[in-house]
Parts: structure tokens; C-alpha cells; sequence
């Protein structure tokens, strides 16, 4: 038993020496800028994480490895999935023990809520690459956003349905804190325009059968659904039993938000989404040179077409923010003083023409609505159609 | 199981206390080395004790009363939700965060265990997965009292002592962490050796024979269940004081399975199992996460494996069985 416990002990001591040497190796050289990156690298959301490091790789790629004559180093952290307590671990060691002067990347909500209380101590500045919910704006005065927040997105959506003669709507939503926030968004912003939503549906998580789903909105006689799912196979399974219970061919216009069209999901979702309408910040497709190379970059880091999506424009914006207060700085680790710098920064993004707002520290972007179609090449794409230049978060507006 | 009660046999007293001394001093000398060896990662060095809490209670059931369960985490994100809720609400002394997570894993392991008791086997496995779940759901559903999805955040808890705060050194979570996991270490060593323990481990291993003592089972196993809720609910609220965020996944199932298969790695039915269990796991999981990223899942995989193939009844049995080895050879050579 003594053995045993003794070679318990060993096995910590062992453990955590290499976690340990692992540390040292890692110390910082002269004049390296360390930048801790945060995602989902392995797991159900690999794909997501994928696209930060391709956004990252594809920042790296054009601009070289070092900012003002600070060499950037990147420091790559996994976390599967949302787990507040993993996520402090994590942004601690990044801070504590390898020296980080920037933290990026962060996908899931509780996890940025876990991370904001350690900047100021640390005096790190943290750039979402992606997380959407607005409350984490006012968690921390050293967070910058260079993503999309729900209502930032729908809202126009909602208006712009309405201009399209649609009036009444149902809308169906996960019941899971995103799906709530666009539920709520679309119905103040369908109200604001003069339509009417004639009933909210509230579908359990891991909910595989829709058909007594569609059954409601037959029912509610709605022209219009508004849905909001996880992206992947529930948005699949929706879209397809809306198309087999017939609403579709009924003449019942399907509108979202652009997660559940993200270009990785297209191929699967096809003839099936089809002339489905969205709003959102960044089509992959979008229509500019700055897209062109971003989409050239990034698609050799990602390592092929068709996985890439938003996650990589938020991160590839977001070494963009990090690059401008590393050259602010000096190199010199300094947050206040970086996240000042960025404030009102208004820069030509592959998603069109953004701005860090200085009051809340959100991206002001254009939102576009788009259709699932296909283009020249036989691809389907989000299809721009219509755009809503310089959208704040309405979530934070006063 | 066999070898959980073959060693307590012939060990007598004296040398039990002798040896609980040692692993005690042991446990300690170890908390105290991380703290002095790797002042830079506490945040999770805190972790794994809050961990360890989970898993060592998931031990009383799983391994001393030969409970099945998948649903650990109900019990571990009661204490997680009720210590976060507290905290908000203006209870920020970490102390009595503490017992108000075990109060709230010990009513929640009441609750659990009516119900799981009921059945056996696998259906009681299920039984665990769909508690966990439900509660899991009813934490997604009731956003104005949990956060939901976003996660409960906001909570300051108070200095430790007045004096020591819970800051991005993580050195007074830490600290206070550890003191946790010795008392409960000691406290649960103490249970598992009483005659309360001992009837456990009787029904696990022969419940018929138990019954022809005398002995009821289902109030003993429930007051196992409120035990171990009450450490897992201590696990939780460590977790809560400790990251100042508590989200769904503290209710998870994925926890609830994390937790079963440290428990197995290190070995059933043996406290220091637990422990050897979970610091081996995540120490592992840590270490390669940060090396590879992007593939390290598969590593860790191909361990578990590995372990499961090679040492079926866990680290500590597997030790054991080297020690009693180890042990035996001399005396034969002997004359």
C-alpha cells in the first residue's frame, strides 16, 4: 500500500515536471510578442477552432511574423467545449507562466465570462474571435470584439423581411441562450417594422424530429419562420422537414440567422436550403479583392475549400486588432494603453468595411442579408443580395 | 472488491493508522510541492482538487456500495449552482459558500439516491443519466436564476481569512483547496473505516448476507448517497469560489463520464485511488492538450486503452498487486 502511494506521488511529480519543463521551454526570447490563442481545437467543435487558426495562419501569412520589429509568437490552447473552469486554467497559465501580453480566440460565452476577471490583474487586453453574447462587453474594460453579436445580426434581418412584403411570422428557436437572444431580437425588430410574430416555438436541445414542429407553424398560418438552431445536423434535420412536410412548396419563406448556412454546413444542406434567407456578417463568397486573398490564405491554412467559414474572418480580424496595439504598445505590455489604441479603429475587413466602436469595444460592420443559391461554378453559396452598412450591437446600444 | 477487503483483514489497527498517517503526510507533502514546484499553474492545479472532490465521492458510492452511476455531476453542479447563486446574493464568505454546496450536493443526493436506489444494475445506470440530464436541462431552462447557457458569472467572493484574495495567481484558491481535500480525505478515511463503512462494503459484496443480519439496506446506501453528495457538492462549490463561473457543463453528463473513468483509472474502491486517478488523468490530459492541440484527444485515447488492457483493476490495484509481489518473494527466499 505504501508503494502504491508513493508511486501515486511519483506519478504527479512526474507529471507535473514536465508540465513544468514544458513551461521553461516556452520562456519568453528577447523582443517576442507572445499572443495566447483559445478555442475549440479537438472535439464536436474542431471545425470551428480549425477556422481560428486558419484566420491566425492567414494573418501570419500576409503580414509575416512580426509586428513593428516585435517577432509575434502564438500560443495555441485547446478547449473543447464551454468550460468556464478550464478556460481560467487556461488564460491563467497563458498569462502567468507563458508570459502572454495578448489573449484571442475564446468561442463559447461562459468561457470569456471566466477569462474577463483576470485581465485586469494580468494586464492583458482579450480579443474575441468569436463568443456572441453582449454581456461580455461589460464584464471587462480590456475586452475588444471582432465578431458578431446575435441581435447585431438579426435585427436587420427582421427589419428587411418585413420590407419584403412577409408579415406574419412564427419563429422557432433552440431553447438555449443564443436561441433565446434571436428570438427576442427578431420579434422586437419584425414589431418595430409592422409585422407580427403570431408565435414563439421554443424546441428542446437535441431535438431530432420536427415534423409536430412544423405542424405548429402550418397551424399558426404564418408566412414567414424565423428558426435559429446549432449549427450541424439539427439545422439539417430542420431544413429538411420543413422541405418534406411541405411548407415549403406551401409557399412559407424560410429566413435565419448566417450560423445556420455556414459554408462548411452547404454542401450537406444543398437543394434542401436552397433559396433560404439570411442575415449575417461574412459570406465566404463576398465580393471584394481584400476577400480574395483572405480567402486564398486562409484556405490554404484550413488545408482545403469548403471548411471554411465565419470563425476565420473573426480571428483573421482579430490579429488585425492585436497587430495594431502590439505596434501602439511598443511591444511593451501595457493593456490600457492597447486597448485604447484600437478604440475607433476603422479598417477594410475581407467582410467589408468594419470599425472597433470606442464606447462599447464591439466590431460595427455591415450586416447583408443573403440567399442559399448557387454560383457560376455549381457551388452553393450565401449569396448577397441586400446590405445594411455600419450595424452597432444593438444589444449594447443605450 | 476483493482487493478493496483482502488488505483491511489483516492489517490491524495500529498499522492502519500508521499507514493513513503516512498517506495523509504524503497527500500533503505533495499539495505543498505543487504549490513551491508550479507557482504558475495553480488555476489548475485548482481544478483537479475541485475535481478530485467528484471523483472521490463518486467513489463511495461506485466503489464501496457498488452503486452504478453516470450522473455524479448532479450532485457536483448543485453545489456548483447553489455556492455561485449564494455568492451573487451577497453570501461571500468562502467558508460557508462551501457548506452551502455540500448542504445543496447533500439534499440533492437525497433526492438522487430516493429515487436510483429503487433499481439495479443497469436500469439504475440509466436511472443516473437521465437524473443528470433532467437537471442539466432545468439549469438551461431557468437562465434567470443560472445564466443558462452564458453561465452564471459575476460572483466576488470575499478574501480568504479577510486577508487573502482569489486572484489571478490563484494561490489562496489553491491553498484552500488543499485544506478542503485533506479534511475531506481524512474524514471520508475515517467513514470508510467505520462499522457504517464496513456494512457498505458488506453490501456490495453480499447483500443477501448483510439482509440476514439485520441489516436494511436501502437507509444505509441513502446516507451514502447524502455523503457523497455533500463532497461532491464541495467539489462544486471549490469549482465556483475558485473560477467565479459556473456553466452547464458542471452539470454535465460529459463530467459525470470524465469522472467514472478517472474513478476506474485509478482504481475502485480505494480512496487513494480516486486521487491517484484523477491527478494521473488530467495531469495527462493537461500536459498533452498543451503540446498537441489540435490531435491530442487521440493520445489520451489510446492511454485509457492501454491502461484498461494492461491494468483492469486500475493504477492502485495493479500497484497493489506489484507490492504483494514485491512483498512475498523475500519471505520465501527467507528461511
Amino acid at each position: 500500500m505504501m508503494n502504491r502511494r508513493i508511486f501515486g506521488r511519483l506519478m504527479q511529480a512526474g507529471a507535473l515536471v514536465l508540465a513544468g519543463g514544458l513551461g521553461l521551454a516556452g520562456a519568453a526570447a528577447a523582443d517576442t510578442v507572445k499572443v495566447g490563442i483559445i478555442g475549440p481545437f479537438s472535439g464536436p467543435f474542431a471545425l470551428q477552432g480549425k477556422n481560428f487558426q486558419a484566420g491566425v495562419e492567414a494573418w501570419l501569412a500576409q503580414n509575416g511574423k512580426s509586428v513593428a520589429g516585435h517577432d509575434v509568437e502564438i500560443v495555441y490552447r485547446d478547449l473543447p467545449a464551454a468550460n468556464p473552469q478550464q478556460a481560467r486554467a487556461l488564460a491563467q497559465e497563458l498569462i502567468v507562466r507563458d508570459k502572454v501580453q495578448y489573449l484571442g480566440g475564446v468561442y463559447f460565452t461562459p468561457d470569456a465570462m471566466a477569462i474577463t476577471p483576470l485581465l485586469k490583474q494580468g494586464n492583458v487586453p482579450l480579443v474575441i474571435f468569436n463568443a456572441a453574447t453582449s454581456a461580455i462587453m461589460t464584464s471587462s474594460p480590456l475586452v475588444v470584439r471582432t465578431s458578431f453579436t446575435t441581435a447585431q445580426t438579426t435585427t436587420p434581418l427582421g427589419k428587411a423581411v418585413v420590407d419584403r412584403g412577409v408579415r406574419k411570422f412564427v419563429t422557432a428557436v433552440t431553447d438555449y441562450g443564443p436561441g433565446v437572444d434571436a428570438e427576442i431580437a427578431f420579434k422586437k425588430a419584425v414589431e418595430a417594422a409592422g409585422g407580427q410574430v403570431v408565435e414563439t416555438i421554443r424546441m428542446p436541445l437535441n431535438t431530432t424530429e420536427f415534423s409536430p414542429i412544423m405542424q405548429r407553424i402550418r397551424d399558426a398560418g404564418a408566412q414567414g419562420v424565423f428558426a435559429f438552431l446549432p449549427s450541424g445536423p439539427p439545422t439539417l434535420g430542420f431544413v429538411k422537414s420543413f422541405n418534406d412536410t411541405g411548407l415549403k412548396q406551401g409557399g412559407v419563406k424560410l429566413f435565419a440567422t448566417g450560423d445556420l448556412t455556414q459554408e462548411s454546413d452547404l454542401p450537406a444542406l444543398g437543394e434542401a436550403a436552397s433559396g433560404m434567407i439570411t442575415g449575417f456578417h461574412y459570406a465566404v463568397s463576398h465580393d471584394s479583392d481584400a476577400n480574395r486573398r483572405f480567402v486564398a490564405a486562409a484556405e490554404k491554412a484550413i488545408g482545403g475549400p469548403g471548411q471554411l467559414s465565419f470563425p476565420a474572418v473573426g480571428a483573421y480580424d482579430g490579429m488585425y486588432v492585436i497587430a495594431k496595439m502590439i505596434a501602439a504598445t511598443g511591444g511593451k505590455q501595457d493593456a490600457e494603453k492597447a486597448v485604447e489604441a484600437v478604440k475607433g479603429l476603422a479598417w477594410e475587413s475581407p467582410r467589408g468595411p468594419v470599425r472597433i466602436d470606442p464606447e462599447t469595444r464591439h466590431i460595427t460592420q455591415t450586416i447583408y442579408l443573403r440567399e442559399v443559391a448557387k454560383d457560376d461554378k455549381g457551388h452553393w453559396i450565401n449569396k448577397e443580395i441586400q446590405s445594411f452598412p455600419e450595424q452597432a450591437d444593438p444589444g449594447l446600444a443605450k | 472488491m476483493a482487493q478493496a477487503s483482502a488488505p483491511m483483514a489483516a492489517a490491524t489497527p495500529a498499522r492502519d493508522l500508521g499507514r493513513d498517517l503516512a498517506g495523509l503526510a504524503l497527500i500533503l507533502a505533495a499539495g505543498l510541492a505543487g504549490y513551491w514546484l508550479f507557482p504558475d499553474n495553480l488555476s489548475f492545479l485548482t481544478r483537479l482538487i475541485s475535481v478530485a472532490l467528484l471523483v472521490l465521492s463518486l467513489d463511495l458510492i461506485v466503489g464501496y456500495c457498488g452503486i452504478a452511476s453516470l450522473g455524479q455531476a448532479a450532485l457536483y453542479g448543485a453545489g456548483a449552482y447553489a455556492a455561485g447563486i449564494a455568492c451573487l446574493n451577497g453570501v461571500t464568505e468562502p467558508f460557508l459558500l462551501i457548506l452551502i454546496g455540500a448542504a445543496a450536493g447533500a439534499v440533492t443526493g437525497l433526492l438522487m439516491g430516493t429515487v436510483m436506489l429503487r433499481a439495479h444494475g443497469l436500469p439504475q445506470l440509466v436511472l443516473s443519466i437521465a437524473i443528470v440530464q433532467l437537471l442539466h436541462e432545468a439549469a438551461n431552462k431557468a437562465a434567470w436564476l443560472t445564466g443558462g447557457s452564458d453561465g452564471l458569472a459575476g460572483m466576488v467572493p470575499a478574501p480568504l481569512f479577510g486577508l487573502f484574495e482569489f486572484d489571478l495567481w490563484g494561490r489562496a484558491a489553491y491553498l484552500f483547496g488543499l485544506g478542503l481535500l485533506v479534511a475531506v480525505f481524512v474524514a471520508l478515511k475515517l467513514l470508510v473505516r467505520s462499522p457504517f463503512g464496513m456494512v457498505c462494503r458488506g453490501l456490495k459484496e453480499d447483500p443477501l448476507r448483510v439482509s440476514a443480519l439485520g441489516i436494511s439496506a436501502f437507509p444505509v446506501l441513502l446516507r451514502m448517497f447524502v455523503i457523497s453528495g455533500a463532497v461532491a457538492g464541495m467539489g462544486g462549490a471549490l469549482g465556483a469560489i475558485s473560477t467565479q463561473v459556473v456553466g452547464l457543463d458542471s452539470v454535465s453528463f460529459e463530467l459525470s463520464a470524465n469522472a467514472l473513468v478517472m474513478l476506474v483509472l485509478g482504481g475502485l474502491g480505494n480512496l487513494y485511488g480516486a486521487l491517484i486517478g484523477t491527478v494521473v488523468f488530467m495531469a495527462v490530459e493537461h500536459v498533452v492538450a498543451a503540446i498537441d492541440p489540435f490531435h491530442w484527444m487521440t493520445l489520451v485515447g489510446a492511454l485509457l486503452i492501454a491502461i484498461v488492457l494492461f491494468a483492469p483493476r486500475g493504477l492502485s490495484g495493479t500497484l497493489d498487486e506489484a507490492a504483494r509481489i514485491l512483498a512475498r518473494r523475500p519471505r520465501r527466499a527467507g528461511p
